[in-house]
């Protein structure tokens, strides 16, 4: 049994301690967060420690893993604290702010012989896993014109408001469509050339709405949108679309809905849509089994540090671009 | 007996002159006075279908009493057709693109208004509901200020003329560019200053440029972003997807200009068939209204023109990799 701290209690710390009650071969022993009260909400699904100290919790308990679930700003802290303690890391995307960062944390993992993933975890979603299948099967011959769009409201549920700090979070280019930029790249290949725009305004720092326009080294074009600017509320989605050189495919998150409720909620009728999956097709359940299982089986995990560094070089890229009005190079290099 | 006021239709090179045509001859007031058509089994053929005199020569349906004309000749040929018409001061309806090269356009706009004739670039989106009732949306502010738009205009790969870079001036760039740069310079009320594409022949292997993504930024910050692709497959279920989102400080509208459309499985496949109003009889109703009144077109040859240079400098964005400037030709 492999032994599991998540560090930070939020969002995502919720969701990977969900998750871990079906991945097989692990348990979550401990949570970590500075607000002791989070982590023990956490804690209590698995019957964990809770800790607010992160030193005197690796000191005192019996961990394998540490996972990751903290602001990006504090990855490289965490991970480079739990690598040097010959902890595996899986660390939330994205890796890091900056390619220094993130070399840092590979690096450290290949000194101290330790597993290293990052949670790029669209690739698990099951409408993108199968679609990618399809296309490298050949269904609709060759990729050449790819679109995604992941759009909502601004994470309001967000700790400190911290996503709302470009500083700290790279706003929706670095947070948001990384996921696209992984998906595309992993999926369809390197990255040429990168144009990028961002909008801001309305309510503050808040609205940060943005448009990428990539060229692939194989000549593909693609068309990456995302969005914090849809009003408050408004339901999360995800769209893609591949035309290849014979054929097509096309998904919608807010189509691919096989329940709908219609109840009444404050005396008004609500739609509540649920799009169930099995334990084991659960995204992140499938993406943090796949980690265990690389640490059991001594392997690389799927997705790699390097994959996760080519993916934060794409976002910095569209980040320079936005702010230069200028398209970046990469050459490949992601 | 109401005056009837007489139209003429130049060439159906570009199949949206039936389109056009058959809308023209159910307004009471208009008279489908001639087809000009240098290919002759086709211009018979349509003369026929709509019941008119059939011209080989253009020059000579102009030299009759009618007072306006719609060109549906290909691209290359507006001009010198459109510089004809305009000479022989007939009001003018003319296909998207409006021209093909700067030039072109220059020698257009000076004949129309030398000839004090009226010249409108048909683009028919802006007289599509869905895409009139997002206009007034915007306008009435309900999403706040524009941000950014979203637009894509997918299509199948047309044959023919459209894939010969002479006569039609480009690919898919030069065809689907202009309707969403259109509606993008309506909503925002300003003008196109830079292009940013991404563009090639990529898909269709037609020698001719047929996936394009634009990034186009706004005199007055407003930035969008314009799929142009020729990217739908045969076996697609519909033929015409023009959308747009556009993202506002307030809110977010999100317009499907065909998305009015219905569901057939038939033994020749699955089509979405609109129900909704394209926008072609609109178009030809503002035109014959523009006749009859002489006042101004709601959408102008200026129109046409502005969009047209934006197409051209995606296509010198697609050699550079940098943001292009758009000039803007004066008239």
């Amino acid at each position: 049994m492999i032994n599991i701290a998540i560090l930070g209690a939020g969002t995502m710390g919720r969701v990977h301690g969900n998750s871990y009650l079906n991945v097989e071969n692990a348990r979550v022993a401990a949570v970590f967060d500075f607000d002791e009260a989070k982590a023990r909400r956490v804690a209590a699904v698995h019957n964990a420690k809770v800790y607010a100290d992160f030193d005197e919790m690796i000191k005192n308990e019996v961990i394998d893993v540490v996972d990751i679930c903290l602001p990006t700003y504090l990855h490289k802290e965490f991970a480079l604290g739990a690598m040097q303690m010959k902890k595996h890391v899986f660390c939330e995307k994205p890796i890091a702010l900056s390619i220094h960062d993130a070399n840092e944390m590979a690096g450290e993992a290949e000194k101290q012989k330790v597993k290293f993933s990052v949670g790029h975890v669209v690739r698990y979603f099951p409408a993108y896993s199968r679609a990618a299948q399809m296309i490298s099967e050949g269904r609709i011959g060759v990729p050449k014109l790819i679109r995604t769009t992941r759009t909502g409201a601004y994470p309001s549920f967000c700790w400190d408001d911290w996503y709302s700090d470009r500083s700290l979070s790279g706003g929706t280019l670095l947070d948001l469509v990384i996921h696209d930029f992984d998906w595309i790249r992993y999926n369809f290949g390197d990255i040429e050339r990168v144009y990028a725009k961002r909008a801001s305004g309305g309510d503050s720092k808040k609205l940060d709405h943005c448009l990428v326009v990539l060229r692939l080294r194989n000549g593909a074009i693609a068309h990456v949108e995302g969005s914090w600017a849809y009003p408050r509320g408004s339901a999360f989605g995800t769209t893609f679309e591949v035309i290849g050189t014979k054929g097509q495919i096309e998904f919608s998150s807010r189509d691919s809905v096989p329940v709908k409720k219609h109840i009444l909620q404050d005396n008004s009728a609500q739609i509540v849509p649920d799009s169930p999956l099995f334990s084991n097709e659960e995204p992140y359940t499938a993406e943090l089994q796949d980690f265990i299982n690389s640490i059991v089986e001594n392997r690389e995990p799927n997705i790699s540090a390097e994959h996760a560094v080519k993916a934060l070089a794409i976002s910095l890229a569209a980040m320079e671009s936005a702010k230069t009005g200028k398209a970046v190079t990469l050459g490949g290099r992601a | 007996m109401m005056k009837k006021i007489k139209v003429g239709v130049i060439s159906f090179e570009h199949m949206h002159a039936v389109s056009y045509t058959s809308s023209l001859i159910k307004i009471p007031d208009m008279e489908l006075a001639g087809i000009a058509d240098g290919d002759v089994p086709r211009g018979r053929e349509m003369a026929a279908r709509f019941n008119t005199t059939y011209y080989k020569d253009y020059r000579e349906l102009l030299k009759t009493d009618i007072d306006g004309v719609i060109v549906c000749t290909c691209n290359l040929l507006h001009e010198p057709v459109v510089v004809d018409a305009a000479n022989a001061g007939k009001h003018i309806l003319v296909e998207k693109p409006f021209a093909i090269s700067y030039k072109g356009a220059q020698a257009m706009l000076e004949a129309c208004r030398v000839n004090n004739v009226k010249v409108m670039t048909a683009f028919p989106l802006r007289f599509n509901q869905a895409v009139i009732n997002a206009k007034k949306s915007v306008d009435n502010g309900e999403i706040g200020k524009i941000l950014c738009i979203t637009g894509i205009n997918h299509g199948k790969i047309p044959s023919g003329w459209f894939l010969d870079k002479t006569l039609a001036g480009g690919g898919a760039v030069m065809d689907h560019t202009v309707h969403v740069a259109d509606l993008m310079r309506w909503f925002t009320g300003s003008e196109a200053e830079t292009v940013y594409a991404e563009s090639g022949n990529l898909i269709h292997n037609s020698g001719i440029d047929d996936c394009g993504i634009l990034c186009i930024d706004f005199e007055n910050g407003v930035f969008g972003t314009i799929d142009t692709s020729w990217a739908h497959h045969k076996n697609y279920t519909i033929w015409p997807e023009v959308y747009m989102e556009i993202i506002g400080t307030e809110g977010v509208i999100e317009v499907d200009a065909f998305r009015q459309n219905q569901r057939v499985f038939a033994e020749n496949g699955i089509q979405d068939e609109v129900w909704g109003s394209s926008g072609d009889e609109g178009l030809v109703r503002e035109f014959a209204e523009v006749l009859r009144s002489g006042r101004a077109p709601l959408v102008t040859g200026v129109d046409g023109s502005r969009a047209m240079e934006i197409a051209l400098a995606a296509y010198k964005s697609s050699e550079s990799h940098k943001a292009e400037k758009v000039i803007h030709i004066s008239y």
